[in-house]
Protein backbone atom coordinates (compact mmCIF):
# COMPACT_ATOMS: atom_id res chain seq x y z
CA UNK A 1 0.00 0.00 0.00
CA UNK A 2 1.34 3.35 -1.18
CA UNK A 3 1.90 6.42 1.20
CA UNK A 4 -1.05 8.02 -0.06
CA UNK A 5 -3.50 5.27 -0.12
CA UNK A 6 -2.11 4.63 3.83
CA UNK A 7 -3.25 8.29 4.43
CA UNK A 8 -6.46 8.39 2.41
CA UNK A 9 -7.87 4.92 4.19
CA UNK A 10 -6.43 6.86 7.81
CA UNK A 11 -8.58 9.93 7.19
CA UNK A 12 -11.41 7.99 5.92
CA UNK A 13 -11.11 5.60 9.22
CA UNK A 14 -10.72 8.52 11.47
CA UNK A 15 -14.33 10.57 10.20
CA UNK A 16 -15.86 6.95 10.61
CA UNK A 17 -14.91 6.44 14.05
CA UNK A 18 -15.89 10.39 14.94
CA UNK A 19 -19.26 10.15 13.38
CA UNK A 20 -19.97 6.71 14.91
CA UNK A 21 -18.69 8.40 18.20
CA UNK A 22 -21.30 11.26 17.49
CA UNK A 23 -24.35 9.18 16.71
CA UNK A 24 -23.44 6.79 19.73
CA UNK A 25 -22.74 9.54 22.88
CA UNK A 26 -24.25 12.83 21.43
CA UNK A 27 -26.80 12.30 18.89
CA UNK A 28 -28.48 9.21 21.01
CA UNK A 29 -32.14 10.60 22.44
CA UNK A 30 -31.43 10.63 26.21
CA UNK A 31 -32.60 8.02 28.60
CA UNK A 32 -35.59 9.75 30.13
CA UNK A 33 -37.23 10.73 26.95
CA UNK A 34 -37.30 7.07 25.68
CA UNK A 35 -40.79 5.40 25.92
CA UNK A 36 -41.06 2.38 27.89
CA UNK A 37 -44.08 -0.19 26.66
CA UNK A 38 -47.60 0.51 29.07
CA UNK A 39 -50.50 -1.37 29.79
CA UNK A 40 -52.97 0.85 31.24
CA UNK A 41 -54.18 0.02 34.34
CA UNK A 42 -57.82 -2.47 34.63
CA UNK A 43 -60.52 -1.29 36.22
CA UNK A 44 -59.75 -2.24 40.25
CA UNK A 45 -63.78 -3.00 40.25
CA UNK A 46 -64.63 -6.77 39.25
CA UNK A 47 -64.86 -10.47 40.00
CA UNK A 48 -60.92 -11.03 39.98
CA UNK A 49 -59.93 -7.89 42.30
CA UNK A 50 -62.88 -8.46 44.60
CA UNK A 51 -61.79 -12.56 44.80
CA UNK A 52 -58.61 -11.03 45.71
CA UNK A 53 -59.20 -8.82 48.51
CA UNK A 54 -62.05 -10.26 49.61
CA UNK A 55 -60.79 -12.36 52.26
CA UNK A 56 -59.47 -8.96 53.92
CA UNK A 57 -62.39 -7.07 53.55
CA UNK A 58 -65.57 -8.80 52.64
CA UNK A 59 -68.01 -5.46 51.74
CA UNK A 60 -71.19 -5.08 53.33
CA UNK A 61 -70.61 -7.25 55.64
CA UNK A 62 -68.55 -5.66 58.42
CA UNK A 63 -69.17 -2.64 60.78
CA UNK A 64 -66.06 -0.37 61.63
CA UNK A 65 -65.51 -2.10 64.86
CA UNK A 66 -65.04 -5.54 63.52
CA UNK A 67 -62.97 -4.13 60.11
CA UNK A 68 -60.42 -2.50 63.11
CA UNK A 69 -60.03 -5.43 64.61
CA UNK A 70 -59.54 -7.60 61.76
CA UNK A 71 -57.07 -5.11 60.43
CA UNK A 72 -55.46 -4.97 63.99
CA UNK A 73 -55.29 -8.65 63.81
CA UNK A 74 -54.09 -9.11 60.16
CA UNK A 75 -51.16 -10.73 59.63
CA UNK A 76 -49.24 -9.06 56.97
CA UNK A 77 -47.55 -11.86 54.20
CA UNK A 78 -45.88 -10.46 51.26
CA UNK A 79 -45.20 -14.05 49.96
CA UNK A 80 -49.13 -14.06 49.14
CA UNK A 81 -49.82 -10.45 48.54
CA UNK A 82 -46.47 -9.22 47.07
CA UNK A 83 -45.95 -5.32 47.52
CA UNK A 84 -46.94 -3.57 44.60
CA UNK A 85 -44.13 -1.40 42.97
CA UNK A 86 -43.74 1.39 40.80
CA UNK A 87 -42.63 0.90 37.65
CA UNK A 88 -40.40 4.02 37.35
CA UNK A 89 -38.22 3.52 40.58
CA UNK A 90 -39.39 -0.09 41.77
CA UNK A 91 -39.77 1.76 45.21
CA UNK A 92 -43.34 0.57 47.27
CA UNK A 93 -46.40 1.78 45.19
CA UNK A 94 -48.87 3.09 48.09
CA UNK A 95 -51.62 3.82 46.01
CA UNK A 96 -54.92 2.41 46.73
CA UNK A 97 -57.99 3.28 48.84
CA UNK A 98 -57.82 2.50 52.44
CA UNK A 99 -59.90 2.21 55.63
CA UNK A 100 -60.48 2.22 58.35
CA UNK A 101 -57.67 3.90 61.06
CA UNK A 102 -56.28 0.67 63.20
CA UNK A 103 -53.98 1.36 66.13
CA UNK A 104 -51.93 -1.69 66.36
CA UNK A 105 -49.58 -0.40 68.66
CA UNK A 106 -50.29 2.45 70.75
CA UNK A 107 -48.11 5.23 72.12
CA UNK A 108 -45.30 4.76 74.64
CA UNK A 109 -46.65 7.31 76.72
CA UNK A 110 -50.23 9.46 76.30
CA UNK A 111 -49.51 13.05 74.61
CA UNK A 112 -50.77 14.58 77.38
CA UNK A 113 -48.29 13.88 79.61
CA UNK A 114 -45.64 16.00 77.72
CA UNK A 115 -47.71 18.84 77.68
CA UNK A 116 -45.38 21.95 79.44
CA UNK A 117 -47.30 23.02 82.50
CA UNK A 118 -46.55 26.96 81.90
CA UNK A 119 -48.53 26.39 78.30
CA UNK A 120 -51.80 25.48 80.34
CA UNK A 121 -53.27 29.21 80.09
CA UNK A 122 -52.91 28.96 76.09
CA UNK A 123 -54.75 25.62 75.78
CA UNK A 124 -57.48 26.85 78.23
CA UNK A 125 -57.67 29.35 75.86
CA UNK A 126 -58.02 27.35 72.75
CA UNK A 127 -54.62 27.99 71.54
CA UNK A 128 -54.78 30.05 68.07
CA UNK A 129 -58.49 29.29 67.80
CA UNK A 130 -59.09 31.61 70.89
CA UNK A 131 -61.99 33.16 70.53
CA UNK A 132 -63.13 30.98 67.65
CA UNK A 133 -63.65 27.58 68.52
CA UNK A 134 -65.55 27.24 72.21
CA UNK A 135 -63.97 24.03 73.40
CA UNK A 136 -66.23 23.87 76.16
CA UNK A 137 -69.07 22.80 74.20
CA UNK A 138 -69.16 20.33 71.75
CA UNK A 139 -67.51 22.41 69.57
CA UNK A 140 -64.43 20.99 67.94
CA UNK A 141 -62.17 21.86 65.28
CA UNK A 142 -64.53 19.52 63.17
CA UNK A 143 -67.01 21.82 62.85
CA UNK A 144 -64.81 24.21 61.88
CA UNK A 145 -63.48 22.43 58.52
CA UNK A 146 -60.45 22.53 59.78
CA UNK A 147 -58.50 19.80 58.06
CA UNK A 148 -58.19 16.62 60.13
CA UNK A 149 -54.85 16.57 62.98
CA UNK A 150 -51.46 16.52 61.59
CA UNK A 151 -50.49 13.96 64.43
CA UNK A 152 -53.05 11.50 62.13
CA UNK A 153 -51.11 12.42 59.14
CA UNK A 154 -53.76 14.97 58.42
CA UNK A 155 -56.03 11.98 57.15
CA UNK A 156 -59.66 11.67 57.44
CA UNK A 157 -61.65 8.49 57.67
CA UNK A 158 -61.36 7.08 54.40
CA UNK A 159 -58.26 8.11 52.35
CA UNK A 160 -56.76 7.34 48.92
CA UNK A 161 -53.18 7.42 48.26
CA UNK A 162 -51.50 7.74 45.06
CA UNK A 163 -47.80 7.09 44.42
CA UNK A 164 -46.64 9.03 40.87
CA UNK A 165 -43.30 10.06 40.09
CA UNK A 166 -41.71 12.41 42.73
CA UNK A 167 -44.86 12.43 44.95
CA UNK A 168 -46.81 10.87 47.07
CA UNK A 169 -50.51 12.20 47.36
CA UNK A 170 -53.18 11.88 50.23
CA UNK A 171 -56.58 12.79 48.73
CA UNK A 172 -59.46 12.50 52.03
CA UNK A 173 -63.33 11.89 51.60
CA UNK A 174 -64.91 13.60 53.97
CA UNK A 175 -63.14 17.12 54.64
CA UNK A 176 -62.12 16.85 50.38
CA UNK A 177 -58.64 17.74 52.27
CA UNK A 178 -55.07 16.59 50.46
CA UNK A 179 -51.62 16.55 51.24
CA UNK A 180 -49.51 16.62 47.81
CA UNK A 181 -46.04 15.44 49.29
CA UNK A 182 -42.59 15.90 46.97
CA UNK A 183 -39.97 13.32 47.35
CA UNK A 184 -36.52 13.98 47.08
CA UNK A 185 -34.32 13.18 44.68
CA UNK A 186 -36.58 11.69 42.13
CA UNK A 187 -36.36 13.47 39.04
CA UNK A 188 -34.21 15.80 40.44
CA UNK A 189 -36.83 17.35 42.81
CA UNK A 190 -36.41 19.82 45.80
CA UNK A 191 -38.79 20.79 48.30
CA UNK A 192 -40.29 24.26 47.75
CA UNK A 193 -38.43 27.22 49.44
CA UNK A 194 -41.29 29.89 50.38
CA UNK A 195 -44.61 28.10 51.41
CA UNK A 196 -46.39 30.14 54.05
CA UNK A 197 -47.21 28.02 57.04
CA UNK A 198 -50.61 25.89 57.07
CA UNK A 199 -52.64 23.48 58.60
CA UNK A 200 -50.97 20.38 57.22
CA UNK A 201 -47.28 22.01 57.26
CA UNK A 202 -44.84 21.29 54.30
CA UNK A 203 -43.98 17.69 53.44
CA UNK A 204 -40.78 16.46 52.07
CA UNK A 205 -40.14 12.89 51.75
CA UNK A 206 -37.67 10.69 51.52
CA UNK A 207 -36.50 6.81 50.97
CA UNK A 208 -35.33 5.06 53.55
CA UNK A 209 -34.89 1.25 51.80
CA UNK A 210 -38.69 0.83 51.33
CA UNK A 211 -39.78 3.23 54.03
CA UNK A 212 -41.04 6.73 53.02
CA UNK A 213 -40.00 9.03 55.67
CA UNK A 214 -41.75 12.39 55.18
CA UNK A 215 -40.58 15.16 57.39
CA UNK A 216 -43.46 17.84 58.00
CA UNK A 217 -42.72 21.30 58.93
CA UNK A 218 -43.85 25.10 58.26
CA UNK A 219 -47.34 24.86 60.75
CA UNK A 220 -49.07 27.91 60.88
CA UNK A 221 -49.73 26.78 65.40
CA UNK A 222 -53.44 26.01 64.35
CA UNK A 223 -54.03 22.36 65.00
CA UNK A 224 -54.95 20.81 67.66
CA UNK A 225 -53.30 17.41 67.88
CA UNK A 226 -55.83 15.55 69.43
CA UNK A 227 -59.26 15.94 70.92
CA UNK A 228 -60.61 18.28 73.73
CA UNK A 229 -62.97 16.29 76.25
CA UNK A 230 -63.66 19.03 78.17
CA UNK A 231 -63.53 19.50 81.44
CA UNK A 232 -60.89 16.59 81.98
CA UNK A 233 -58.68 17.31 79.30
CA UNK A 234 -57.75 20.82 77.52
CA UNK A 235 -57.39 21.28 73.61
CA UNK A 236 -53.96 19.75 72.42
CA UNK A 237 -52.54 23.01 71.01
CA UNK A 238 -49.43 23.05 68.90
CA UNK A 239 -47.13 25.96 68.18
CA UNK A 240 -45.08 26.82 64.74
CA UNK A 241 -42.37 25.08 66.46
CA UNK A 242 -44.63 22.01 65.67
CA UNK A 243 -42.35 18.92 63.46
CA UNK A 244 -43.28 15.95 62.59
CA UNK A 245 -41.31 13.26 61.32
CA UNK A 246 -43.56 10.40 59.84
CA UNK A 247 -42.61 7.01 58.50
CA UNK A 248 -44.96 4.92 55.66
CA UNK A 249 -44.16 1.46 54.70
CA UNK A 250 -46.58 -0.83 52.72
CA UNK A 251 -46.09 -4.94 54.70
CA UNK A 252 -48.39 -6.07 51.86
CA UNK A 253 -50.19 -5.64 48.84
CA UNK A 254 -53.36 -5.51 51.65
CA UNK A 255 -52.28 -3.05 54.24
CA UNK A 256 -50.25 0.18 54.62
CA UNK A 257 -48.55 1.35 58.13
CA UNK A 258 -47.90 4.27 59.45
CA UNK A 259 -46.33 5.68 62.53
CA UNK A 260 -44.72 9.36 63.47
CA UNK A 261 -42.33 11.36 66.13
CA UNK A 262 -43.85 14.76 67.08
CA UNK A 263 -41.66 17.39 68.13
CA UNK A 264 -42.94 20.87 69.84
CA UNK A 265 -40.51 22.81 72.01
CA UNK A 266 -43.08 25.53 72.82
CA UNK A 267 -45.72 22.91 73.91
CA UNK A 268 -44.13 19.67 75.02
CA UNK A 269 -41.15 18.61 77.05
CA UNK A 270 -40.00 15.88 74.76
CA UNK A 271 -40.44 14.21 71.06
CA UNK A 272 -43.77 12.32 71.41
CA UNK A 273 -43.88 8.97 69.18
CA UNK A 274 -47.35 7.68 68.52
CA UNK A 275 -49.39 4.92 67.99
CA UNK A 276 -48.38 2.97 64.87
CA UNK A 277 -51.52 2.53 62.79
CA UNK A 278 -52.29 0.83 60.00
CA UNK A 279 -55.49 0.42 57.30
CA UNK A 280 -56.17 -1.94 54.84
CA UNK A 281 -57.11 -1.54 51.07
CA UNK A 282 -60.29 -1.41 49.90
CA UNK A 283 -61.45 -2.92 46.19
CA UNK A 284 -62.58 0.99 44.95
CA UNK A 285 -60.61 3.34 42.49
CA UNK A 286 -61.24 6.59 44.00
CA UNK A 287 -62.67 8.17 47.08
CA UNK A 288 -65.63 10.35 46.57
CA UNK A 289 -66.14 13.53 46.63
CA UNK A 290 -67.03 14.54 50.33
CA UNK A 291 -67.22 18.54 51.23
CA UNK A 292 -67.12 19.68 54.95
CA UNK A 293 -69.61 22.88 54.65
CA UNK A 294 -70.19 25.02 58.11
CA UNK A 295 -73.63 25.62 59.61
CA UNK A 296 -74.87 29.31 59.50
CA UNK A 297 -74.14 29.90 63.28
CA UNK A 298 -70.25 28.92 62.55
CA UNK A 299 -69.82 30.73 59.42
CA UNK A 300 -70.91 33.99 61.79
CA UNK A 301 -68.82 33.43 64.15
CA UNK A 302 -65.68 33.12 61.58
CA UNK A 303 -67.02 36.09 60.27
CA UNK A 304 -66.72 38.40 63.62
CA UNK A 305 -63.35 36.54 64.26
CA UNK A 306 -61.87 38.17 61.07
CA UNK A 307 -63.15 40.66 61.75
CA UNK A 308 -61.87 41.21 65.33
CA UNK A 309 -58.42 39.58 63.66
CA UNK A 310 -58.25 42.58 61.04
CA UNK A 311 -59.39 45.00 63.66
CA UNK A 312 -56.26 43.69 65.93
CA UNK A 313 -54.14 44.04 63.17
CA UNK A 314 -55.09 47.84 62.14
CA UNK A 315 -54.40 48.65 65.72
CA UNK A 316 -51.22 46.92 65.68
CA UNK A 317 -50.52 49.30 62.79
CA UNK A 318 -51.66 52.31 64.25
CA UNK B 1 -14.93 3.20 -11.68
CA UNK B 2 -11.58 2.72 -10.46
CA UNK B 3 -10.59 2.25 -6.85
CA UNK B 4 -9.32 5.37 -6.03
CA UNK B 5 -12.28 7.55 -6.96
CA UNK B 6 -14.54 5.10 -5.11
CA UNK B 7 -12.54 5.96 -2.12
CA UNK B 8 -13.06 9.41 -2.53
CA UNK B 9 -16.78 9.80 -3.27
CA UNK B 10 -17.12 7.89 -0.37
CA UNK B 11 -15.26 9.99 2.11
CA UNK B 12 -16.87 12.69 0.37
CA UNK B 13 -20.45 11.08 1.36
CA UNK B 14 -19.34 10.30 5.15
CA UNK B 15 -17.54 13.65 5.65
CA UNK B 16 -20.59 15.36 3.82
CA UNK B 17 -22.66 13.48 6.57
CA UNK B 18 -20.86 14.60 8.87
CA UNK B 19 -21.33 18.10 8.17
CA UNK B 20 -24.92 17.82 7.74
CA UNK B 21 -25.64 16.47 10.98
CA UNK B 22 -23.25 18.76 12.58
CA UNK B 23 -25.13 21.93 10.91
CA UNK B 24 -28.67 20.55 12.16
CA UNK B 25 -27.97 20.22 15.60
CA UNK B 26 -26.26 23.54 15.59
CA UNK B 27 -29.80 25.18 14.41
CA UNK B 28 -31.56 23.05 16.84
CA UNK B 29 -29.45 24.78 19.73
CA UNK B 30 -29.93 28.36 18.24
CA UNK B 31 -33.83 28.02 17.75
CA UNK B 32 -33.95 26.88 21.53
CA UNK B 33 -31.83 29.82 22.12
CA UNK B 34 -34.09 32.09 19.99
CA UNK B 35 -36.46 31.34 22.47
CA UNK B 36 -38.70 29.08 20.13
CA UNK B 37 -40.56 26.16 21.79
CA UNK B 38 -38.69 22.78 22.45
CA UNK B 39 -40.49 20.03 22.87
CA UNK B 40 -41.27 18.50 26.27
CA UNK B 41 -39.96 15.08 27.13
CA UNK B 42 -42.88 12.70 27.10
CA UNK B 43 -43.79 10.93 31.18
CA UNK B 44 -41.58 7.63 31.42
CA UNK B 45 -44.59 6.17 30.13
CA UNK B 46 -45.01 7.72 27.08
CA UNK B 47 -47.79 10.02 28.04
CA UNK B 48 -47.97 14.07 27.57
CA UNK B 49 -46.26 15.33 30.78
CA UNK B 50 -48.65 18.14 32.20
CA UNK B 51 -46.88 17.40 35.73
CA UNK B 52 -46.47 21.09 37.36
CA UNK B 53 -47.96 23.89 39.14
CA UNK B 54 -49.22 26.43 36.90
CA UNK B 55 -51.00 29.85 37.13
CA UNK B 56 -52.88 31.77 34.86
CA UNK B 57 -54.28 35.44 35.20
CA UNK B 58 -57.87 36.43 37.11
CA UNK B 59 -60.27 36.66 34.62
CA UNK B 60 -63.39 37.56 34.36
CA UNK B 61 -65.83 40.17 33.24
CA UNK B 62 -66.98 44.01 33.72
CA UNK B 63 -68.70 46.63 31.46
CA UNK B 64 -65.43 47.79 30.52
CA UNK B 65 -63.64 44.47 30.12
CA UNK B 66 -64.61 40.65 29.39
CA UNK B 67 -61.22 38.32 29.65
CA UNK B 68 -63.64 35.10 29.94
CA UNK B 69 -65.80 35.16 26.79
CA UNK B 70 -69.15 35.90 29.54
CA UNK B 71 -71.05 38.03 27.26
CA UNK B 72 -71.57 35.57 25.00
CA UNK B 73 -72.39 33.44 27.97
CA UNK B 74 -75.12 35.41 29.13
CA UNK B 75 -76.78 35.68 25.69
CA UNK B 76 -77.05 32.21 25.85
CA UNK B 77 -79.00 31.75 28.51
CA UNK B 78 -82.59 30.46 28.10
CA UNK B 79 -85.55 32.59 29.14
CA UNK B 80 -86.40 30.27 31.81
CA UNK B 81 -83.14 30.61 33.33
CA UNK B 82 -82.70 34.12 33.02
CA UNK B 83 -86.75 34.00 35.01
CA UNK B 84 -85.02 32.40 37.82
CA UNK B 85 -81.83 34.36 38.02
CA UNK B 86 -84.15 37.26 38.13
CA UNK B 87 -85.24 36.13 41.87
CA UNK B 88 -81.98 35.69 43.10
CA UNK B 89 -79.40 36.90 44.53
CA UNK B 90 -75.38 37.40 44.01
CA UNK B 91 -75.75 35.75 47.64
CA UNK B 92 -76.55 32.66 46.41
CA UNK B 93 -73.47 31.78 44.84
CA UNK B 94 -72.31 28.27 46.17
CA UNK B 95 -68.86 29.70 46.47
CA UNK B 96 -69.74 32.01 49.19
CA UNK B 97 -70.34 29.07 51.34
CA UNK B 98 -67.16 27.34 50.52
CA UNK B 99 -68.31 25.62 47.80
CA UNK B 100 -65.62 24.46 45.15
CA UNK B 101 -65.77 26.23 41.76
CA UNK B 102 -65.69 23.75 39.13
CA UNK B 103 -63.50 24.15 35.90
CA UNK B 104 -64.32 26.13 33.94
CA UNK B 105 -64.36 28.61 36.17
CA UNK B 106 -61.50 27.34 38.77
CA UNK B 107 -59.40 28.28 35.64
CA UNK B 108 -60.60 31.90 35.48
CA UNK B 109 -59.93 32.36 39.39
CA UNK B 110 -56.45 32.98 38.72
CA UNK B 111 -55.23 30.63 41.76
CA UNK B 112 -52.25 28.26 41.18
CA UNK B 113 -53.47 24.72 39.45
CA UNK B 114 -51.21 21.65 40.32
CA UNK B 115 -50.96 18.34 37.74
CA UNK B 116 -49.62 15.20 38.84
CA UNK B 117 -49.67 12.14 36.74
CA UNK B 118 -49.27 8.78 37.08
CA UNK B 119 -49.64 5.62 34.29
CA UNK B 120 -53.88 6.31 33.43
CA UNK B 121 -54.35 8.88 36.12
CA UNK B 122 -54.20 12.34 36.03
CA UNK B 123 -54.92 14.62 39.41
CA UNK B 124 -55.43 18.13 39.35
CA UNK B 125 -55.58 20.06 42.44
CA UNK B 126 -56.10 24.05 42.58
CA UNK B 127 -54.93 26.84 45.82
CA UNK B 128 -58.86 27.61 45.61
CA UNK B 129 -60.56 25.19 47.06
CA UNK B 130 -59.37 21.70 49.39
CA UNK B 131 -60.94 19.88 46.92
CA UNK B 132 -59.51 17.81 44.12
CA UNK B 133 -60.03 15.71 40.69
CA UNK B 134 -59.06 12.74 39.72
CA UNK B 135 -59.09 11.91 36.25
CA UNK B 136 -58.42 8.51 34.34
CA UNK B 137 -56.60 9.02 31.34
CA UNK B 138 -57.12 6.12 29.55
CA UNK B 139 -60.51 6.52 27.57
CA UNK B 140 -62.29 4.22 30.27
CA UNK B 141 -65.59 5.14 30.25
CA UNK B 142 -67.59 7.27 32.68
CA UNK B 143 -68.22 6.12 36.41
CA UNK B 144 -71.54 3.31 35.70
CA UNK B 145 -74.73 4.83 36.39
CA UNK B 146 -75.29 3.08 39.22
CA UNK B 147 -72.46 4.94 40.88
CA UNK B 148 -72.49 7.76 39.71
CA UNK B 149 -72.50 10.22 42.58
CA UNK B 150 -73.50 13.77 41.23
CA UNK B 151 -70.75 16.37 42.68
CA UNK B 152 -69.20 20.02 42.22
CA UNK B 153 -66.62 19.07 40.55
CA UNK B 154 -68.49 16.35 37.95
CA UNK B 155 -66.95 12.68 37.07
CA UNK B 156 -64.11 13.48 34.74
CA UNK B 157 -62.84 10.92 32.25
CA UNK B 158 -60.41 11.58 29.68
CA UNK B 159 -58.41 10.46 26.32
CA UNK B 160 -55.01 11.87 25.16
CA UNK B 161 -55.60 13.45 20.94
CA UNK B 162 -51.92 13.88 20.29
CA UNK B 163 -50.03 16.03 23.09
CA UNK B 164 -53.85 17.50 24.04
CA UNK B 165 -55.50 15.36 27.17
CA UNK B 166 -59.71 15.63 26.32
CA UNK B 167 -61.42 15.52 29.70
CA UNK B 168 -65.14 14.98 29.35
CA UNK B 169 -66.77 15.83 32.85
CA UNK B 170 -70.47 14.58 33.84
CA UNK B 171 -72.51 13.96 36.68
CA UNK B 172 -72.51 17.51 37.72
CA UNK B 173 -74.92 18.48 41.10
CA UNK B 174 -76.07 21.77 39.45
CA UNK B 175 -75.34 23.87 42.24
CA UNK B 176 -72.01 25.62 40.80
CA UNK B 177 -72.28 28.65 39.28
CA UNK B 178 -70.05 28.93 35.50
CA UNK B 179 -68.58 32.49 37.03
CA UNK B 180 -68.47 34.99 39.97
CA UNK B 181 -71.22 37.09 41.44
CA UNK B 182 -68.79 40.18 40.77
CA UNK B 183 -68.95 39.44 36.98
CA UNK B 184 -71.41 41.53 35.34
CA UNK B 185 -70.26 42.31 31.12
CA UNK B 186 -73.70 44.19 30.70
CA UNK B 187 -75.38 46.42 32.89
CA UNK B 188 -78.36 43.75 32.92
CA UNK B 189 -76.09 41.58 34.67
CA UNK B 190 -77.27 39.68 37.17
CA UNK B 191 -73.86 38.53 38.27
CA UNK B 192 -75.70 35.03 38.63
CA UNK B 193 -74.49 32.09 36.38
CA UNK B 194 -76.19 29.18 37.27
CA UNK B 195 -75.77 25.64 36.07
CA UNK B 196 -77.87 22.74 35.90
CA UNK B 197 -77.40 18.58 36.84
CA UNK B 198 -77.24 17.98 32.90
CA UNK B 199 -74.23 20.41 32.26
CA UNK B 200 -71.27 19.25 30.10
CA UNK B 201 -68.02 19.86 29.88
CA UNK B 202 -65.02 18.85 27.23
CA UNK B 203 -61.73 20.24 28.48
CA UNK B 204 -59.37 20.62 26.52
CA UNK B 205 -55.44 20.48 28.21
CA UNK B 206 -52.41 20.96 26.26
CA UNK B 207 -48.84 21.54 27.09
CA UNK B 208 -47.02 23.97 24.36
CA UNK B 209 -43.89 24.07 25.63
CA UNK B 210 -41.74 23.94 28.62
CA UNK B 211 -43.02 27.13 30.66
CA UNK B 212 -46.56 26.60 29.41
CA UNK B 213 -49.99 25.22 29.69
CA UNK B 214 -53.03 25.93 27.94
CA UNK B 215 -56.70 25.46 28.80
CA UNK B 216 -59.95 25.43 27.30
CA UNK B 217 -63.60 24.37 27.60
CA UNK B 218 -67.20 24.13 25.94
CA UNK B 219 -69.92 23.61 28.10
CA UNK B 220 -72.97 22.30 27.29
CA UNK B 221 -76.02 22.75 29.27
CA UNK B 222 -79.48 22.14 26.84
CA UNK B 223 -81.53 23.27 30.69
CA UNK B 224 -79.85 26.42 30.60
CA UNK B 225 -78.17 27.20 27.77
CA UNK B 226 -79.62 27.30 24.42
CA UNK B 227 -76.29 26.80 22.54
CA UNK B 228 -72.63 25.24 24.04
CA UNK B 229 -70.70 27.90 25.47
CA UNK B 230 -66.63 27.63 24.80
CA UNK B 231 -64.29 29.61 26.93
CA UNK B 232 -61.33 31.54 25.44
CA UNK B 233 -58.27 29.75 25.77
CA UNK B 234 -56.87 30.56 29.14
CA UNK B 235 -52.62 30.74 29.53
CA UNK B 236 -51.02 29.23 32.33
CA UNK B 237 -47.62 29.21 32.76
CA UNK B 238 -44.81 27.23 35.27
CA UNK B 239 -44.56 28.27 38.57
CA UNK B 240 -40.77 27.52 40.41
CA UNK B 241 -42.36 25.21 43.40
CA UNK B 242 -42.85 21.88 43.73
CA UNK B 243 -46.50 22.11 45.56
CA UNK B 244 -49.13 24.73 45.71
CA UNK B 245 -50.10 26.29 48.76
CA UNK B 246 -52.74 24.97 51.24
CA UNK B 247 -56.03 25.30 50.03
CA UNK B 248 -58.53 27.03 52.21
CA UNK B 249 -61.50 29.43 51.70
CA UNK B 250 -62.53 31.24 55.03
CA UNK B 251 -61.58 34.79 54.98
CA UNK B 252 -59.42 34.15 58.66
CA UNK B 253 -57.57 31.63 56.76
CA UNK B 254 -55.65 34.45 54.99
CA UNK B 255 -55.60 37.26 52.37
CA UNK B 256 -55.06 35.03 49.71
CA UNK B 257 -58.50 32.95 50.00
CA UNK B 258 -61.17 33.56 47.79
CA UNK B 259 -64.13 34.87 49.92
CA UNK B 260 -61.11 37.41 50.98
CA UNK B 261 -60.51 38.47 47.65
CA UNK B 262 -64.23 39.16 47.21
CA UNK B 263 -64.42 41.06 49.95
CA UNK B 264 -66.65 38.88 51.65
Amino acid sequence: MSVKRLAVVTVLAGAGLVLATYFAVVASPPAAAQVRPYTPPQSQKGADWTERIGELLPLGVETRAEATERVVNYKPDPVKYPVPRTPWDGKPDFSGVYWPDATIAPPPVPLESLYRPEAREYREGGGAARGLIDWRGIDTPNYHCWPPSPVNGSMGGTIQLVSAPGYLLLLNEGSSNFRIIPIVGENGRRPSAARRPSFQGSSVGHWEGDTLVIDVTNFNGKPWLGPARPPNQLPQTSSDALRIVERWSRPDAQVFEYRLVVEDQKMLTAPWTGATERRGIMPYDTVLESLCFLDPELDARHRDYAAQQAAKKGAAAR
Amino acid sequence: MSKRTLTLVIGAVIVGGALWVGLRRGANENSAANGTPTPVSPTSWGEPDLTGVWKGEALGASTERDSFNLTTLEGLYKPEARARMQKMSTKDDPSLRCAPPAFPRAAMLGHAVQIIQRPGFAYVFTEAYPVFRIIQTTGRPHTAEQYLYPTYMGDSTARWEGDTLVVDVNSFNGEGWLAGPLDKPTSASTGIWLTSPVMHVVERWRRIDADTLEYQARVEDPEMLTVPWETPTVTLKRQPVETIEEALCRPEDGPDTYLARLGS
